[in-house]
């Protein structure tokens, strides 16, 4: 079964062609890697499967249906840096907002929801922590906290972004512990990933992108030094090139 | 003949609570009192979500741009020469004007023009602002006109006031109760709130409309620019004190009420006994800062505790 | 006009708006390019309590420094300000805009607490306190005018000499660091000066609008110049002007206006124009080159279509764009027109081969071509048949004109 199909996907963001006619699928049950260098669209990509962007041309499809129609099988878990961490909340609190997507608007958490909360920290490994302030928590695990979130939200299919970024060996070993079991649940998870040196480790699957797609498939087959060379190499300095020529002409500057 | 005339600091305490259930005509530092607490609890809760979302800036820029709002809507409603008592509907009316030309203006220089955020902010709200003045002194004909908008006049409150202020108070608590919740979420990791079809946009635009309306039943009361010493002070001080969001929103409440008490029984005291009218809105600032000293004192000694 | 600097009423007010303006035009520059310029706005208000406390002091006991105990006073309540904000941003970990925010309203409370209380006993020294609310050029004296100068030209001397570390500062932060630029320092410098120039403002323009000044002439100046040495002195010019014109306005008008709404219109005006119209960063003229662009792609399909020889429909006015261009003559190409086909069918099968080897489908490649045929530079054309070694065919075998072995 295909969880995710994307077709001809074109995105543009702040006038630059940041994506560009991507084309793949993927089927169930794999941990794949996200991979490119900066700028590629990696980001721009999970946005645009959460409705968040909107493509200029073409799709892209979740378990067959449009996004909007399986949202509650999705669970998107944005980059740590994009959420204060000051933020006057405690842990428990920030995994139930996992339940609010089923709960629905005006409706309260209740005491199951609570308890359901308190498993998904525990598997993580954080239930001593539940009613810590957010702001005591390291990266590692503000991560956890993250992931708790999200096995909350009890999805099919798991959007991370750069999951990995500013955490210690620990937890990073933690969490691929929960990813390994998610897949050996049936789950689907696409993960943003900048580290190079430990893509074979983690992943199934590759999706290497530089705003085209240079390849999607088994870790093997994808992650070679040819197509590392057209991701990174001097052939993807054109990409950059041509992307900020064209910003510049439909800007007019 | 107004019962607190000659009162002290602690004679007014005393007439006041004694009054409090006594069901008799409000004196005018009771209307005083009422109308400074509701705008204190409307502005405590709409600017702890401010706060949170780090929009105060755009906050202090609506409550300028508000002048502009309510100029208009008194040009298109009414036809007298001054800016007689505020109704629900002018209140509308200039709130919507006002939300809505601030934030499209503000978001036209900075997304399609290209000016940076700051600067964006900045060239709305002052010019919005100065437009306002140039066109309320001439509409009003009084020169002075301008340094009553900026700091209010709370001798002249009456009853209508407190309509309008009870109204947007339960109108903000109203927002804030049964979407709290969301407001939790949106305040808080606005990716996942996207992802979960929480339109942030709405709330957003719903927040900009609330701060339009409290400022605007604020205006009379404390002028333009203590408001955001109302919006911003009690929650900041709350946050000293404490982590838990819904303790936060209720000791700000506290704090902008037990001002507002202690700045009017100081100004009767000071009218009393040395006879200086001093301005209301100005001592109920000054006690918010006060207080965000004090929750500084308190914060440091418990610190100092907990690490002895 | 020349009245305004004769007349012995006028020419204080004028000369010490326009003081003002190139005070705060050159100095809002700095600000503006650390994104901060609403700090401005924060100190401005916050010097209110040390203006009414400077009158008061100084009416009190020494009547003949009235002028520069405000100044002072001014001066050193803004600095506390600036602290407070400091300690609010670093130690307590608040939200810089919710700091400004609050020592902007709380300050000026507390100003207005104190002034309120001169209401009945005082009510001469409340009027000169709110002169400087919302700014009254017109009761300015020559006396003023030798203050705000010496003042103006200490901020123009201090940026001047401080010049070249304001540019690494600004922008070449890694070197700064690198080479141990004191920057802590002159950081420090720059929110002295920016309270000289809010304490040179305040009296023309007032501190609620004082930020305005701050905001806009760098705004405007920032369009049309990208040198560092120009952006400050055409700051400093458009500040100049808005002080000058805004003072003007303000006198000719029928009705009492206060001078600082005048002045803060004739500054965003400036600034608006600007941001419209300047002719390289402006909106308009960038709208122009877009359109300009969309119409060249579309005369460019045209020759495209002429060259494969495809029946087309095509817009009479573009038709004749292209024969003023030498493209076509009637409707056939010229030698001109048929090379620079070639060349857009050239560079759309380079980057059709281009995008194969970067892993796309051969079927997917043509519509990022038809657009990227009208952008590639000939730079670009270069480095892509030197990586591609120099390609004859496209994916779908078709030749590549022009490319020679």
């Amino acid at each position: 079964m295909t969880v995710v199909c994307v077709e001809q996907l074109s995105v543009h963001y702040d006038k630059t062609p940041v994506l560009w006619e991507v084309d793949f699928e993927i089927p169930v049950g794999l941990i794949v890697g996200l991979v490119g260098p900066n700028g590629a669209g990696k980001s721009t990509l999970l946005k645009t499967f959460i409705g968040l962007l909107r493509p200029i041309s073409g799709g892209c499809t979740f378990f067959g249906k449009p996004y909007k129609e399986v949202q509650k099988k999705v669970a998107y878990v944005p980059q740590r840096t994009s959420v204060d961490w000051n933020f006057p909340i405690h842990v428990l609190d920030v995994v139930l907002m996992g339940l609010y997507g089923k709960r629905g608007p005006l409706k309260w958490i209740r005491k199951e929801d609570r308890a359901l909360a308190k498993q998904a920290l525990d598997r993580v490994g954080m239930l001593p922590f539940a009613s810590r302030q957010i702001s005591e928590l390291s990266g590692g695990q503000q991560q956890r906290v993250f992931l708790a979130r999200a096995l909350l939200q009890d999805a099919d299919l798991l959007l991370m972004d750069e999951p990995f970024a500013g955490v210690d060996m620990a937890t990073e070993k933690a969490l691929m512990e929960v990813f390994v079991q998610l897949k050996e649940e049936g789950k689907t998870l696409v993960i943003v990933h900048h580290d190079l040196t430990t893509v074979k480790n983690h992943f199934d699957w590759v999706i290497l992108l530089n705003s085209c797609l240079i390849d999607c498939g088994p870790v093997a087959e994808v992650f070679t030094e040819e197509n590392l060379k057209k991701a990174y190499g001097s052939a993807a300095y054109l990409v950059t090139e041509t992307k900020k020529l064209t910003r510049s002409k439909t800007s007019g500057v | 003949m107004n019962p607190f005339h000659n009162a002290d600091f602690f004679s007014f305490f005393a007439l006041f609570f004694s009054r409090l259930f006594s069901w008799k005509s409000l004196a005018p530092d009771e209307i005083q009192f009422y109308v400074l607490s509701l705008i204190a609890i409307a502005s405590s809760l709409i600017g702890t979500l401010l706060v949170l979302k780090r929009m105060t800036m755009l906050a202090n820029s609506l409550s300028h741009t508000v002048l502009l709002g309510i100029v208009g809507a008194y040009l298109l409603l009414s036809n007298t020469g001054s800016l007689g008592p505020l109704t629900f509907q002018v209140l509308i009316v200039a709130a919507l004007i006002t939300g809505i030309i601030t934030t499209l203006l503000t978001q036209l220089l900075h997304k399609v023009v290209k000016l940076q955020e700051d600067a964006s902010i900045g060239i709305v709200f002052t010019s919005l602002f100065a437009l306002g003045i140039v066109l309320v002194t001439l509409y009003t004909r009084n020169a002075h006109i301008g340094l009553e908008i900026i700091m209010g006049n709370a001798d002249a409150l009456h009853f209508n006031d407190l309509k309008v202020s009870l109204g947007v108070a339960v109108a903000n608590a109203c927002v804030l109760i049964l979407f709290f919740k969301e407001w939790k979420l949106i305040c808080f990791d606005q990716g996942l709130a996207s992802s979960l079809n929480f339109r942030p946009s709405l709330f957003n635009n719903l927040l900009m409309l609330l701060t339009s309306a409290t400022a605007i039943s604020a205006f009379r009361a404390v002028g333009v620019i203590l408001f955001l010493a109302l919006l911003v002070g009690p929650p900041l001080t709350a946050r000293l004190l404490t982590s838990n969001l819904r303790k936060l929103l209720v000791l700000s409440c506290a704090i902008g009420i037990t001002s507002a008490l202690l700045a009017i029984a100081t100004a009767r005291h000071i009218l009393t006994v040395y006879s200086l009218p001093l301005s209301t809105a100005g001592l109920v600032v000054t006690y918010i800062g006060a207080f965000f000293l004090l929750a500084l004192c308190v914060r440091n000694l418990t610190f100092r505790k907990i690490s002895a | 006009m020349l009245e305004f600097f004769v007349d012995p009423i006028l020419r204080a007010p004028t000369i010490g708006s326009m003081l003002m303006g190139l005070a705060s035009g050159l100095i809002g520059c700095l600000a503006f390019l650390q994104k901060r310029s609403l700090v401005g706005e924060a100190l401005s208000h916050a010097a209110y309590p040390g203006v009414v406390l400077g009158l008061v002091i100084a009416a009190a006991f020494f009547p003949g420094g009235i002028s520069a105990a405000i100044l002072v006073g001014a001066f050193l309540s803004g600095l506390l300000g600036l602290f407070v904000i400091h300690q609010m941003e670093k130690r307590l970990k608040i939200a810089s805009d919710a700091a400004l925010c609050f020592v902007l309203s709380v300050f000026f409370g507390v100003g207005v607490c104190i002034a309120s209380g001169l209401q009945i006993s005082h009510a001469l020294w409340l009027q000169k306190i709110q002169v400087f609310l919302l700014g009254e050029a017109a009761t300015m004296m020559d006396g003023h005018i030798f203050l705000y100068g010496g003042l103006t030209l200490a901020c123009v001397l201090s940026v001047i000499s401080l010049f070249r570390f304001l540019e690494i500062l600004h922008f070449d932060p890694e070197y700064a660091k690198a080479v141990n630029l004191p920057s802590k320092a002159v950081h420090t410098i720059l929110y002295i000066l920016l309270m000289v120039a809010i304490v040179v403002g305040m009296r023309s323009v007032g501190v609620v609008l004082m930020s305005s000044m701050l905001i806009a002439p760098p705004s405007a100046a920032r369009q049309w110049t990208t040198k560092f040495s120009s952006f400050l002195i055409l700051s400093g010019a458009l500040g100049l002007l808005s002080g000058f014109l805004g003072n003007a306005l303000s006198v000719w008008s029928l009705a009492p206006l206060p001078t600082g709404p005048m002045i803060a219109l004739v500054a965003t005006a400036i600034c608006l124009f600007s941001l419209f119209f300047a002719p390289e960063r402006g909106f308009l003229p960038k709208l122009i080159r877009v359109t300009h662009f969309q119409l060249r792609c579309k005369q460019e399909n045209i020759l495209k279509a002429l060259y494969k020889k495809r029946t087309i429909n095509p817009n009479p006015y573009l038709l004749w764009r292209m024969r003023t261009k030498g493209w076509i003559k009637g409707e056939k190409l010229t030698p001109e027109g048929y090379s620079q086909a070639e060349k857009l069918v050239r560079l759309h099968r380079l980057w059709e081969v281009y995008l194969v080897h970067m892993g796309q489908e051969s079927d997917r490649v043509h519509h990022s071509a038809e657009e990227m045929e009208h952008i590639l530079t000939p730079e670009i054309e270069i480095q892509l048949q030197a990586l591609l070694d120099n390609p004859t065919q496209d994916p779908h075998q078709q030749p590549i004109p022009g490319v020679s072995r």
